[in-house]
């Protein structure tokens, strides 16, 4: 098997431990994270708001540095190199954020933004790394000489394009997007989902797409990740784990997209309350509070993730999973 | 973008010239004295008179300037640099670096100003070289806790961290990317250290431990005036006058340059208490709880005035959701806020008329718009996080809002606000009325905001994208609510959204905006069945759905309000143009009972 370009072994992160003073208990906001993500590949990370999924994606980018386990990049333990040859391998892997309206710096031409990345890892200057940022622009489907505009002067969508193109600039391997289109029109949604599918097979670009949306998954990425509470619930193939979730959680965010069918409204909402507060997590499954499923036996132990027949299809839940679909 | 501050620049550097040139101005001598003709008045020779020692006062007025500016600048501008250098590294890096920079700046802020400068002054002896590090002392701190909270609310945007990922150094990210975006408050802090900088030289000066005689500095002609102020006020007029003209037009220079600074343009709008157009003459239709008819806003803009919303009429009856769906920019949002009468400044409603329950609404005074809002009329926004009132408990917030309507007691009140929060599905209700809203989840607080707007038993609810922050599970919940909460008291709902599935979900009746106007309108199972305008088909086929097929996205974008087309907005993306498309303006026609299109080709098979 080749070697995957990114991979994240036994990824932890805790939250509020360090300060005298500040007398808050500490928050594992991921715990025993392990994926990969293979060249050219898109992985879908899904899960709720406070599942760790951003986090993930910055520990992956070596931005935020884990408590525990490692991440490699290409072979490179992120975790041992600091200063200037972090900086020369960020050239390689890229963010695309969620929100586009405070994502570009608002007092620069947009063309200087995406000339940025050329200019500071020598790949282009002058003339030429403003020639370059135009391509870029044309490539994500905006006029070069939209170049000389300021943030404010696009619409939502635009937005986003220009800062998948300021992504672009330094040719990466690797990309993260976060939640790239949850603050976007649908259309505008539609159009960006395109736009990074086409980059996706265009530049044969790596890609962890982090959503909360399960459907949003569905066309862009072939494997997905369900994280809950900063644990992997479920993984394995887009198909499988949209058509037959063997993970109680994966089924209930399944089931809670609404449907554009109104003949298809459901009658309740299909996941109760809250998830729990991450600084103390409920023994055993971390799910089992909101699961219409659980049994005496989730309290006690924290089930591992277990193949489910199906090769690379895993689920964390001490039940067979053939009835999750019914959650 | 602004425009530069011609004439405060101008007048600045009219002052600053002028003390420079003060050798080569052919001035009398400012320190030559003749007792003989002390207090002499105005002539030819000395336009503004002679001082108490028979000095020209022109001369010692513009010298006065240099020894005066050339402290205010050089103070500040020696603490403004090191002040912003402490300011950002101590934001940027925090920790040790923090320590170092801003927390000594704290202890500098111990000590009483004056007294500190009177110490320092006292035991180096007076002079320029003196007052200059002085006075940069007094202002460092200054620089740097506006530079350092500025860093610490820029350090954290989206933008500063890209460039992080792009592997920029963090000099470089201090100086391109931070410091330009925290500009505006440290111009306001330069021209604040200038003005203070002029008037403190002249206070020290006066004290006599500033600028020493017989240099003449704004202060010690400002204390000499004064022993002969009975004799010739103008003598004191003068120096005063320099002064506070100098102070304001560096106040004047700053402010525009920190306007300029923001790349926005700053919209100048006039208000109109009137409404532009009479009453049409319609009357109210019967059954429904709001009608709003033939409803057009305009915002004046730079560029013109533009109609964001032109001509919508919707109603909706009891028990009934209506969901506006559109992108941004077609005048959903704009539409809700004209009929809850909270408009932006810049937009007016120019014509049309909504009754709520046979009332006109649009056109009421604000007192029967306060009564009538938060009790007949709710709303429900988009983002929970910042239409709650952080300093306050969620249970106060309640019982504000059902005492803003209903002449109850407090005790009343709260037991009142205790069954809301148990309607909306809060779990230890009692505990919840203690929290603040940061202590809730945002799926909590936005079922605080549904508690406050169901507190006075409303007619009609506009919720303006209310699921949109949440996730997708927290969202099935709260759309349960609010169809369980309609149910039960038969209220009417305007439901605000962009996301077709959303609709699907929770409304009856959907009405479908494009660039400012509704271009489809009819019951959501037909209307998604069987769409009548193309651009409904397009919107459709843009959404996730769970089928098979990957969405379709629409090319390109929503069309500028400035920049319509002459004839359907929709024909520059439409699939389905023809060129009478292009001709003339459609109008929105029923094409069966209770569904209504703006295509010519709707009816086309």
């Amino acid at each position: 098997m080749i070697a995957p370009l990114v991979a994240a072994e036994g990824v932890g992160r805790v939250f509020g431990q360090r300060g005298l003073f500040s007398g808050r208990r500490p928050v594992a906001a991921v715990a025993e994270v392990s994926l990969t993500v293979g060249r050219g590949e898109a992985v879908g990370l899904v899960g709720e708001s406070g599942s760790g999924k951003s986090t993930i994606g910055r520990i992956l980018l070596g931005l935020l540095p884990p408590s525990e386990g490692r991440v490699l990049f290409d072979g490179i333990d992120l975790t041992r190199i600091r200063g200037a040859a972090l900086r020369r391998l960020r050239r390689r892997m890229q963010l695309v954020f969620q929100d586009p309206y405070v994502s570009l710096d608002p007092h620069r031409r947009v063309g200087a933004q995406i000339a940025d990345g050329l200019t500071i890892h020598g790949l282009a200057a002058g003339a030429a790394a403003t020639a370059r940022a135009a391509a870029f622009l044309e490539e994500v489907g905006l006029q070069p000489e939209h170049a000389k505009r300021y943030p404010h002067q696009f619409s939502g969508g635009q937005r986003q394009r220009i800062g998948i193109a300021r992504a672009l600039a330094t040719g990466p391997d690797f990309l993260v997007a976060d939640e790239p289109v949850s603050a976007l029109d649908v259309s505008a949604q539609a159009q960006i989902l395109a736009l990074l599918a086409d980059l996706r097979r265009r530049r044969g670009l790596a890609m962890l797409f982090i959503s909360h949306d399960l459907p949003a998954v569905r066309h862009l990425c072939s494997r997905v990740v369900v994280l809950y509470l900063g644990r992997v619930m479920e993984e394995g193939s887009t198909e499988a784990v949209l058509t037959s979730p063997r993970h109680p959680y994966t089924a209930a965010l399944l089931a809670s997209a609404p449907s554009l069918d109104p003949a298809r409204r459901r009658r309740s909402a299909p996941l109760r309350g809250e998830p729990p507060s991450p600084a103390k997590p409920p023994t055993g499954c971390v799910f089992r509070t909101r699961c219409r499923h659980a049994l005496p036996m989730c309290e006690q132990a924290r089930p591992p993730l277990r193949e489910t027949g199906t090769p690379g299809h895993r689920a964390a839940c001490i039940r067979d999973g053939s009835d999750a679909g019914g959650a | 973008m602004r425009r530069f501050p011609w004439l405060a620049a101008m007048a600045v550097c009219v002052i600053a010239l002028t003390a420079v040139l003060a050798p080569v101005l052919l001035l009398a001598s400012p320190v030559r004295i003749d007792i003989a003709h002390r207090l002499g008045g105005a002539s030819a020779a000395h336009p503004l008179g002679r001082d108490e020692l028979g000095r020209d006062e022109l001369s010692r007025l513009i010298w006065g300037a240099r020894s005066s500016l050339t402290v205010a600048f050089g103070a500040s501008l020696l603490a403004g640099v090191i002040g912003i250098g402490f300011g950002v590294l101590g934001g940027f890096f925090r920790g040790v670096v923090e320590l170092l920079t801003v927390r000594t700046m704290d202890i500098v802020l111990c000590f009483p100003p004056l007294l500190l400068a009177l110490l320092v002054v006292t035991v180096l002896g007076p002079g320029i070289g003196t007052l200059i590090p002085v006075l940069a002392l007094l202002f460092l701190p200054g620089f740097t806790r506006v530079a350092y909270a500025g860093v610490l609310a820029t350090r954290a945007l989206d933008y500063v961290e890209a460039v992080r990922v792009l592997g920029v150094h963090p000099t470089r990210i201090m100086l391109r990317t931070i410091l330009p975006n925290i500009g505006g408050p440290l111009f306001v802090q330069f021209s604040l250290a200038v003005a203070a900088g002029v008037i403190l030289e002249s206070g020290l000066s006066f004290l006599g431990l500033g600028v020493v005689p017989p240099t003449p500095s704004w202060g010690l002609m400002i204390g000499a005036a004064r022993a002969t102020m009975t004799q010739d006020p103008a003598l004191l007029l003068w120096p005063c006058l320099a002064l506070s003209g100098t102070v304001l037009s560096i106040n004047a220079l700053c402010d525009g340059l920190g306007e300029r600074a923001d790349p926005h343009g700053v919209v100048r709008w006039r208000r109109s208490g009137l409404l532009g157009a009479l009453l049409p003459g319609l009357a109210p239709p019967a059954g429904a709880v709001l009608a709003l008819a033939d409803l057009t806003v305009a915002i004046e803009t730079p560029s013109g005035t533009i109609h964001p919303v032109r001509e919508v009429s919707l109603s909706v009856g009891a028990g009934e959701t209506l969901a506006l769906v559109g992108e941004s920019g077609s005048g959903k949002t704009l539409t809700g806020l004209a009929l809850l009468g909270v408009l932006p400044d810049a937009a007016r409603v120019t014509t049309g008329a909504a009754w709520l329950e046979g009332r006109e609404i649009l056109r009421l005074d604000p007192a029967a718009r306060r009564t009538l809002t938060g009790s007949r009329l709710a709303m429900i926004f988009q983002d929970p996080t910042s239409s709650l009132n952080p300093l306050h408990r969620v249970g106060a917030q309640i019982v504000e809002a059902i005492r803003a309507h209903q002449r109850i007691g407090r005790r009343a009140a709260c037991i009142r606000a205790l069954s809301l929060l148990r309607k909306v599905g809060i779990a230890d209700p009692e505990q919840r009325l203690d929290a603040f809203p940061h202590e809730l989840s945002g799926g909590m607080r936005q079922r605080v905001m549904i508690a406050i707007a169901i507190a006075n038993e409303p007619r009609l609810i506009v919720a303006d994208e209310p699921t949109t922050a949440l996730d997708v599970t927290i969202q099935a919940q709260i759309l349960d609510l609010l169809a369980t909460l309609q149910r039960t008291s038969g209220l009417a709902m305007i439901f605000i959204t962009h996301s077709l599935p959303v609709v699907a979900e929770i409304a009856e009746r959907v009405a479908v905006m494009y660039a400012g106007e509704i271009v489809e309108e009819g019951a959501v199972a037909e209307v998604f069945a069987e769409p009548r305008h193309p651009y409904t088909s397009a919107l459709l086929a843009s959404a996730p759905d769970e089928g098979g097929s990957p969405p379709r996205p629409i090319p390109g974008t929503i069309p500028q309000p400035h920049a319509l087309p002459k004839g359907c907005a929709f024909t520059p993306r439409c699939p389905r143009v023809l060129a009478a498309c292009e001709a003339t303006h459609p109008p929105l026609l029923a094409i069966a009972a209770g569904h209504r299109s703006r295509c010519i080709r709707a009816t086309e098979a």
